[in-house]
Protein backbone atom coordinates (compact mmCIF):
# COMPACT_ATOMS: atom_id res chain seq x y z
CA UNK A 1 0.00 0.00 0.00
CA UNK A 2 1.41 3.56 -0.66
CA UNK A 3 2.18 5.10 2.01
CA UNK A 4 1.03 8.83 2.88
CA UNK A 5 4.76 10.37 2.74
CA UNK A 6 5.09 7.95 -1.34
CA UNK A 7 2.15 10.06 -2.26
CA UNK A 8 3.56 13.63 -1.44
CA UNK A 9 6.80 12.85 -2.79
CA UNK A 10 5.45 11.12 -5.81
CA UNK A 11 2.57 14.12 -6.63
CA UNK A 12 5.64 16.74 -6.27
CA UNK A 13 8.04 14.52 -8.29
CA UNK A 14 5.14 14.10 -10.86
CA UNK A 15 4.59 18.24 -10.77
CA UNK A 16 8.45 19.01 -10.97
CA UNK A 17 8.64 16.41 -14.08
CA UNK A 18 5.80 18.44 -16.09
CA UNK A 19 7.31 21.71 -14.80
CA UNK A 20 10.96 20.96 -15.81
CA UNK A 21 9.86 19.65 -19.47
CA UNK A 22 7.72 23.27 -19.81
CA UNK A 23 10.32 25.01 -18.22
CA UNK A 24 12.34 24.44 -21.22
CA UNK A 25 9.93 24.77 -23.87
CA UNK A 26 9.19 28.23 -21.71
CA UNK A 27 12.21 29.68 -21.97
CA UNK A 28 13.18 28.74 -25.31
CA UNK A 29 10.15 29.88 -27.42
CA UNK A 30 7.22 31.21 -24.74
CA UNK A 31 8.69 33.68 -22.50
CA UNK A 32 9.05 36.05 -25.61
CA UNK A 33 5.58 35.84 -26.35
CA UNK A 34 4.36 36.34 -22.67
CA UNK A 35 6.93 39.17 -21.99
CA UNK A 36 7.90 41.41 -24.72
CA UNK A 37 10.71 42.78 -22.89
CA UNK A 38 12.21 39.23 -22.93
CA UNK A 39 12.61 39.22 -26.52
CA UNK A 40 16.05 38.74 -27.08
CA UNK A 41 17.09 38.20 -23.72
CA UNK A 42 19.95 36.41 -22.85
CA UNK A 43 20.12 32.49 -22.23
CA UNK A 44 21.32 33.39 -18.20
CA UNK A 45 18.19 35.14 -17.54
CA UNK A 46 16.28 32.38 -19.33
CA UNK A 47 18.42 29.84 -16.98
CA UNK A 48 17.51 32.44 -13.88
CA UNK A 49 13.75 31.87 -14.63
CA UNK A 50 14.14 28.18 -15.21
CA UNK A 51 13.33 27.23 -11.40
CA UNK A 52 10.54 30.00 -10.76
CA UNK A 53 8.67 28.51 -14.31
CA UNK A 54 9.12 24.77 -13.04
CA UNK A 55 7.60 26.07 -9.70
CA UNK A 56 4.56 28.20 -11.11
CA UNK A 57 4.31 26.50 -14.47
CA UNK A 58 0.41 25.86 -14.86
CA UNK A 59 0.01 29.71 -13.93
CA UNK A 60 3.11 30.24 -17.33
CA UNK A 61 0.93 27.91 -19.37
CA UNK A 62 -1.76 30.02 -19.07
CA UNK A 63 -0.21 33.62 -19.61
CA UNK A 64 1.43 31.48 -22.87
CA UNK A 65 -2.00 30.05 -24.00
CA UNK A 66 -3.30 33.55 -23.12
CA UNK A 67 -0.23 36.27 -24.59
CA UNK A 68 0.24 37.18 -21.82
CA UNK A 69 1.77 40.65 -20.71
CA UNK A 70 1.65 43.71 -23.06
CA UNK A 71 4.43 46.13 -23.73
CA UNK B 1 13.89 48.62 -14.32
CA UNK B 2 11.60 46.45 -16.96
CA UNK B 3 13.81 47.21 -20.29
CA UNK B 4 15.74 44.39 -21.36
CA UNK B 5 16.64 41.70 -18.76
CA UNK B 6 19.37 40.56 -17.88
CA UNK B 7 20.50 37.47 -15.47
CA UNK B 8 21.64 39.37 -13.04
CA UNK B 9 22.16 43.10 -12.66
CA UNK B 10 25.61 43.45 -10.86
CA UNK B 11 27.10 46.97 -10.32
CA UNK B 12 30.00 47.91 -8.87
CA UNK B 13 28.15 48.45 -4.80
CA UNK B 14 26.04 45.08 -5.46
CA UNK B 15 29.25 43.45 -6.30
CA UNK B 16 31.21 44.67 -2.97
CA UNK B 17 28.07 43.54 -0.91
CA UNK B 18 27.37 40.19 -2.93
CA UNK B 19 31.65 39.28 -1.97
CA UNK B 20 30.74 40.78 1.54
CA UNK B 21 28.12 38.61 2.28
CA UNK B 22 30.04 35.93 0.86
CA UNK B 23 32.70 36.29 2.35
CA UNK B 24 30.56 36.42 5.66
CA UNK B 25 29.51 33.40 4.90
CA UNK B 26 32.72 31.34 4.66
CA UNK B 27 34.07 32.63 7.81
CA UNK B 28 31.10 32.00 9.53
CA UNK B 29 31.13 28.33 8.40
CA UNK B 30 35.31 28.09 8.66
CA UNK B 31 34.71 29.91 12.56
CA UNK B 32 31.89 27.62 13.52
CA UNK B 33 33.54 24.07 12.47
CA UNK B 34 36.65 25.45 13.70
CA UNK B 35 35.90 26.83 17.03
CA UNK B 36 33.57 23.46 17.51
CA UNK B 37 36.58 20.90 16.43
CA UNK B 38 38.60 23.25 19.20
CA UNK B 39 35.78 22.61 22.15
CA UNK B 40 34.47 19.19 21.69
CA UNK B 41 37.37 16.86 22.00
CA UNK B 42 37.00 13.01 23.40
CA UNK B 43 33.74 10.82 23.41
CA UNK B 44 32.07 14.17 22.75
CA UNK B 45 33.18 14.86 19.57
CA UNK B 46 30.58 15.44 16.50
CA UNK B 47 31.14 14.01 12.83
CA UNK B 48 32.34 16.51 10.06
CA UNK B 49 28.77 16.12 8.28
CA UNK B 50 27.16 16.71 11.55
CA UNK B 51 29.39 20.29 12.09
CA UNK B 52 28.39 21.09 8.61
CA UNK B 53 24.78 20.37 8.77
CA UNK B 54 24.46 22.36 12.33
CA UNK B 55 26.98 25.16 10.57
CA UNK B 56 24.97 25.70 7.33
CA UNK B 57 21.23 25.35 9.61
CA UNK B 58 22.61 28.30 11.88
CA UNK B 59 23.87 30.33 9.13
CA UNK B 60 20.96 30.21 7.35
CA UNK B 61 18.65 30.79 10.37
CA UNK B 62 21.08 34.09 11.15
CA UNK B 63 20.46 35.13 7.52
CA UNK B 64 17.22 34.77 7.67
CA UNK B 65 16.89 36.90 10.94
CA UNK B 66 19.24 39.96 8.87
CA UNK B 67 16.58 39.87 6.31
CA UNK B 68 13.49 39.95 7.99
CA UNK B 69 15.32 42.78 10.25
CA UNK B 70 16.68 44.83 7.10
CA UNK B 71 13.07 46.30 5.95
CA UNK B 72 12.06 47.69 9.68
CA UNK B 73 15.51 49.04 10.14
CA UNK B 74 15.54 50.82 6.65
CA UNK B 75 12.18 52.19 8.00
CA UNK B 76 13.51 53.65 11.13
CA UNK B 77 16.60 54.88 9.89
CA UNK B 78 17.98 55.46 5.94
CA UNK B 79 21.29 54.12 7.21
CA UNK B 80 20.44 51.08 6.50
CA UNK B 81 18.85 51.51 2.71
CA UNK B 82 21.77 50.16 1.07
CA UNK B 83 20.78 47.06 2.58
CA UNK B 84 17.62 46.65 1.38
CA UNK B 85 18.52 48.04 -1.77
CA UNK B 86 20.53 44.38 -2.08
CA UNK B 87 18.10 42.77 -0.12
CA UNK B 88 17.33 40.49 -2.90
CA UNK B 89 20.87 38.98 -3.66
CA UNK B 90 20.68 38.39 0.40
CA UNK B 91 17.46 36.18 -0.25
CA UNK B 92 18.90 34.22 -2.57
CA UNK B 93 22.35 33.41 -0.84
CA UNK B 94 20.33 32.65 2.21
CA UNK B 95 18.50 29.56 0.32
CA UNK B 96 21.39 28.33 -1.21
CA UNK B 97 22.90 28.30 2.47
CA UNK B 98 19.73 26.91 3.47
CA UNK B 99 19.81 24.25 0.52
CA UNK B 100 22.74 23.08 2.02
CA UNK B 101 21.75 22.36 5.25
CA UNK B 102 18.73 20.40 4.12
CA UNK B 103 20.60 18.32 1.27
CA UNK B 104 24.08 17.60 3.76
CA UNK B 105 21.10 16.26 6.66
CA UNK B 106 19.02 14.41 3.88
CA UNK B 107 22.10 12.54 2.92
CA UNK B 108 23.62 11.99 6.32
CA UNK B 109 20.15 11.19 7.63
CA UNK B 110 18.12 9.76 5.36
CA UNK B 111 20.26 8.78 2.55
CA UNK B 112 21.61 4.80 3.17
CA UNK B 113 18.76 3.24 3.65
CA UNK B 114 16.72 1.67 0.57
CA UNK B 115 13.67 4.11 0.89
CA UNK B 116 13.51 7.27 -1.22
CA UNK B 117 15.37 9.85 0.95
CA UNK B 118 12.18 12.52 0.68
CA UNK B 119 9.98 9.58 1.59
CA UNK B 120 11.84 9.03 4.62
CA UNK B 121 11.98 12.30 5.72
CA UNK B 122 8.25 12.51 6.04
CA UNK B 123 7.60 9.05 7.10
CA UNK B 124 10.23 7.79 9.18
CA UNK B 125 8.80 9.88 12.20
CA UNK B 126 4.57 9.86 13.08
CA UNK B 127 4.75 11.27 16.36
CA UNK B 128 3.20 14.95 15.23
CA UNK B 129 0.79 14.08 18.63
CA UNK B 130 3.63 15.07 20.95
CA UNK B 131 6.00 17.81 21.31
CA UNK B 132 9.08 16.04 22.59
CA UNK B 133 9.26 13.68 19.64
CA UNK B 134 7.81 15.85 16.72
CA UNK B 135 9.25 15.16 13.22
CA UNK B 136 10.71 18.16 13.13
CA UNK B 137 12.44 17.55 9.66
CA UNK B 138 9.00 17.95 8.44
CA UNK B 139 8.92 21.62 9.32
CA UNK B 140 11.99 21.93 7.67
CA UNK B 141 10.99 20.37 4.40
CA UNK B 142 7.78 22.92 4.29
CA UNK B 143 9.77 25.62 5.14
CA UNK B 144 12.46 25.31 2.26
CA UNK B 145 9.27 24.67 -0.43
CA UNK B 146 8.11 27.75 0.39
CA UNK B 147 11.80 29.57 0.34
CA UNK B 148 12.58 27.93 -2.89
CA UNK B 149 9.63 29.60 -4.75
CA UNK B 150 10.74 32.71 -3.25
CA UNK B 151 14.30 32.68 -4.36
CA UNK B 152 13.26 31.29 -8.00
CA UNK B 153 10.82 34.09 -8.34
CA UNK B 154 13.22 36.91 -6.98
CA UNK B 155 13.85 38.12 -10.60
CA UNK B 156 12.45 41.54 -11.71
CA UNK B 157 10.68 39.26 -14.48
CA UNK B 158 8.51 37.69 -12.05
CA UNK B 159 7.60 41.29 -10.01
CA UNK B 160 6.40 42.34 -13.52
CA UNK B 161 4.38 38.79 -15.26
CA UNK B 162 3.11 38.28 -11.41
CA UNK B 163 2.14 41.58 -11.08
CA UNK B 164 3.51 43.90 -8.07
CA UNK B 165 0.51 43.27 -5.28
CA UNK B 166 0.69 39.01 -6.27
CA UNK B 167 4.32 39.14 -5.74
CA UNK B 168 4.60 40.70 -2.72
CA UNK B 169 1.87 38.73 -0.65
CA UNK B 170 3.67 35.69 -2.49
CA UNK B 171 6.68 37.00 -0.89
CA UNK B 172 5.32 37.72 2.71
CA UNK B 173 5.01 33.92 3.03
CA UNK B 174 8.84 34.50 4.13
CA UNK B 175 7.06 35.07 7.78
CA UNK B 176 5.30 31.49 7.47
CA UNK B 177 8.79 30.09 6.56
CA UNK B 178 10.15 32.03 9.45
CA UNK B 179 7.81 30.62 11.87
CA UNK B 180 8.24 26.67 10.45
CA UNK B 181 12.27 27.39 10.82
CA UNK B 182 11.46 28.27 14.62
CA UNK B 183 9.85 25.56 15.41
CA UNK B 184 11.84 23.42 13.06
CA UNK B 185 14.95 24.57 15.14
CA UNK B 186 13.25 24.37 18.64
CA UNK B 187 11.90 20.89 18.18
CA UNK B 188 14.87 20.04 16.74
CA UNK B 189 17.01 21.16 19.57
CA UNK B 190 15.12 20.16 22.24
CA UNK B 191 15.50 15.93 20.83
CA UNK B 192 19.04 16.40 19.72
CA UNK B 193 21.22 19.22 21.21
CA UNK B 194 23.22 18.81 24.38
CA UNK B 195 22.98 22.58 25.13
CA UNK B 196 20.65 24.97 25.14
CA UNK B 197 22.22 27.13 22.39
CA UNK B 198 20.48 27.10 19.79
CA UNK B 199 17.02 27.60 21.99
CA UNK B 200 18.43 30.84 22.95
CA UNK B 201 19.60 32.07 19.18
CA UNK B 202 16.27 31.48 18.11
CA UNK B 203 14.46 33.04 21.50
CA UNK B 204 16.54 35.75 20.63
CA UNK B 205 16.07 36.20 17.00
CA UNK B 206 12.20 36.09 17.60
CA UNK B 207 12.18 38.40 20.28
CA UNK B 208 14.30 41.46 18.14
CA UNK B 209 12.25 40.83 14.95
CA UNK B 210 9.02 41.44 17.20
CA UNK B 211 10.37 44.06 18.84
CA UNK B 212 11.42 45.96 15.75
CA UNK B 213 7.93 45.38 13.94
CA UNK B 214 5.94 46.48 16.86
CA UNK B 215 8.59 50.02 16.88
CA UNK B 216 8.35 50.13 13.10
CA UNK B 217 4.80 49.67 13.26
CA UNK B 218 4.38 52.02 15.91
CA UNK B 219 6.60 54.38 14.14
CA UNK B 220 4.70 54.81 11.07
CA UNK B 221 1.37 54.89 12.45
CA UNK B 222 2.34 57.98 14.33
CA UNK B 223 3.57 59.98 11.08
CA UNK B 224 0.15 59.19 9.71
CA UNK B 225 -0.89 60.48 12.57
CA UNK B 226 0.97 63.53 12.36
CA UNK B 227 0.40 63.46 8.76
CA UNK B 228 -3.64 64.06 8.86
CA UNK B 229 -3.24 66.86 11.44
CA UNK B 230 -1.16 69.02 9.64
CA UNK B 231 -3.32 68.30 6.53
CA UNK B 232 -6.63 71.01 6.95
CA UNK B 233 -8.77 70.47 4.08
CA UNK B 234 -8.95 73.68 1.98
CA UNK B 235 -12.31 72.49 -0.08
CA UNK B 236 -11.39 70.94 -3.39
CA UNK B 237 -7.53 71.07 -2.13
CA UNK B 238 -5.50 70.12 0.70
CA UNK B 239 -3.08 72.14 2.74
CA UNK B 240 -0.25 69.56 2.95
CA UNK B 241 2.60 71.57 4.09
CA UNK B 242 4.56 74.59 4.49
CA UNK B 243 6.76 75.24 1.60
CA UNK B 244 10.08 75.70 4.24
CA UNK B 245 9.04 72.76 5.14
CA UNK B 246 9.97 70.50 2.24
CA UNK B 247 13.68 70.33 2.32
CA UNK B 248 15.54 70.90 -1.42
CA UNK B 249 15.53 67.84 -3.52
CA UNK B 250 13.63 65.96 -0.59
CA UNK B 251 9.79 65.23 -0.26
CA UNK B 252 6.85 65.47 2.24
CA UNK B 253 4.86 62.04 2.70
CA UNK B 254 1.29 63.43 3.03
CA UNK B 255 -1.32 60.33 4.35
CA UNK B 256 -4.46 60.72 3.23
CA UNK B 257 -8.01 59.18 5.13
CA UNK B 258 -8.47 56.66 2.35
CA UNK B 259 -5.20 55.34 3.49
CA UNK B 260 -2.75 56.17 0.17
CA UNK B 261 -0.30 58.11 0.61
CA UNK B 262 1.28 61.14 -1.35
CA UNK B 263 4.80 62.12 -1.65
CA UNK B 264 5.14 66.12 -2.31
CA UNK B 265 8.63 67.30 -3.93
CA UNK B 266 10.35 70.39 -3.52
CA UNK B 267 12.77 70.43 -6.20
CA UNK B 268 14.81 72.87 -8.89
CA UNK B 269 12.64 75.81 -7.83
CA UNK B 270 9.32 73.79 -8.10
CA UNK B 271 7.22 71.92 -6.32
CA UNK B 272 5.25 68.25 -7.50
CA UNK B 273 3.35 65.91 -6.23
CA UNK B 274 3.23 62.00 -6.70
CA UNK B 275 2.16 59.03 -5.77
CA UNK B 276 4.15 57.62 -2.41
CA UNK B 277 4.13 54.11 -3.84
CA UNK B 278 6.97 52.85 -6.27
CA UNK B 279 5.44 50.76 -9.31
CA UNK B 280 8.22 48.29 -8.74
CA UNK B 281 7.98 46.72 -4.86
CA UNK B 282 5.67 49.39 -3.88
CA UNK B 283 9.00 51.08 -2.18
CA UNK B 284 8.64 54.58 0.06
CA UNK B 285 9.31 57.46 -2.99
CA UNK B 286 9.07 60.22 -0.79
CA UNK B 287 11.34 58.39 1.77
CA UNK B 288 13.82 58.95 -2.04
CA UNK B 289 15.12 61.84 -3.26
CA UNK B 290 15.68 63.69 -6.15
CA UNK B 291 18.82 62.49 -8.22
CA UNK B 292 19.63 63.81 -11.77
CA UNK B 293 16.20 65.32 -12.00
CA UNK B 294 14.79 62.46 -11.27
CA UNK B 295 12.64 61.23 -7.87
CA UNK B 296 14.14 57.60 -7.35
CA UNK B 297 12.60 55.29 -5.16
CA UNK B 298 15.16 54.49 -2.18
CA UNK B 299 14.90 50.82 -1.77
CA UNK B 300 16.27 49.92 -5.69
CA UNK B 301 17.17 53.21 -7.38
CA UNK B 302 13.84 53.34 -9.90
CA UNK B 303 13.46 56.52 -11.10
CA UNK B 304 10.49 58.68 -11.95
CA UNK B 305 10.41 62.09 -13.67
CA UNK B 306 8.38 64.61 -11.13
CA UNK B 307 6.29 66.08 -13.28
CA UNK B 308 4.62 63.81 -15.06
CA UNK B 309 5.76 60.29 -12.94
CA UNK B 310 6.87 58.48 -15.68
CA UNK B 311 10.43 56.32 -15.91
CA UNK B 312 12.83 58.21 -18.20
CA UNK B 313 13.24 56.58 -21.22
CA UNK B 314 13.42 53.41 -22.47
CA UNK B 315 12.00 52.09 -19.34
CA UNK B 316 7.65 52.30 -18.90
CA UNK B 317 7.18 52.31 -14.76
CA UNK B 318 4.32 54.68 -14.33
CA UNK B 319 2.69 56.49 -11.40
CA UNK B 320 -0.04 58.36 -9.99
CA UNK B 321 0.50 62.35 -10.54
CA UNK B 322 -1.76 64.93 -8.34
CA UNK B 323 -2.37 68.68 -9.35
CA UNK B 324 -0.10 71.05 -6.79
CA UNK B 325 -0.35 74.81 -5.93
CA UNK B 326 1.65 77.21 -4.04
CA UNK B 327 -0.49 80.11 -2.15
CA UNK B 328 1.19 81.95 0.68
CA UNK B 329 3.85 79.85 1.53
CA UNK B 330 2.17 76.82 1.89
CA UNK B 331 1.56 73.56 -0.59
CA UNK B 332 -1.86 72.65 -1.35
CA UNK B 333 -2.09 69.44 -3.36
CA UNK B 334 -5.54 68.19 -5.44
CA UNK B 335 -6.31 64.67 -3.57
CA UNK B 336 -7.46 62.83 -6.37
CA UNK B 337 -5.15 60.78 -8.24
CA UNK B 338 -4.65 61.43 -11.80
CA UNK B 339 -3.65 58.04 -13.77
CA UNK B 340 -0.52 56.80 -13.76
CA UNK B 341 2.06 58.62 -16.00
CA UNK B 342 -0.44 62.17 -16.25
CA UNK B 343 1.88 65.02 -16.99
CA UNK B 344 1.02 67.69 -14.25
CA UNK B 345 2.29 71.35 -14.20
CA UNK B 346 4.74 72.18 -11.46
CA UNK B 347 4.15 74.96 -9.05
CA UNK B 348 6.86 77.10 -9.58
CA UNK B 349 8.27 78.78 -6.22
CA UNK B 350 8.32 82.40 -6.74
CA UNK B 351 5.88 81.94 -9.41
CA UNK B 352 2.45 83.27 -9.60
CA UNK B 353 -0.39 80.99 -8.00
Amino acid sequence: MVSFAELIVSALGLYAGIGIIFALLFVTFGVARVDPAAKGAPWGFRLIILPGTVALWPLMLMKWIGGGRRA
Amino acid sequence: MSHGYQAVLWNKHKRTYDLAVAGGIVAYIGTFIGVSMATWSGPNILSTEILLIQAFGSCAFIMLTIILSIGPLARLNSIFNPLLYNRRHFGVMFFIVALAHVIIATFWYHGFGIVNPLVSILSMNSEYDRIAQFPFESLGFVALLILFVMAATSHDFWLANLKPGVWKAMHMFVYVAYGLLVLHVVLGALQAERSSLYTWLVIASAVWLTVLHVLTGARETSKDHHGAVAARDGGHWMAVAALDDIPNDRARIVPMKDGERIAVFKYDGKVSAVSNVCAHQNGPLGEGKIVDGCITCPWHGYQYNPDNGQSPPPFTEKIPTYKVKIEGGHVFVDPTPLPPGTPVAPAIIGGNA
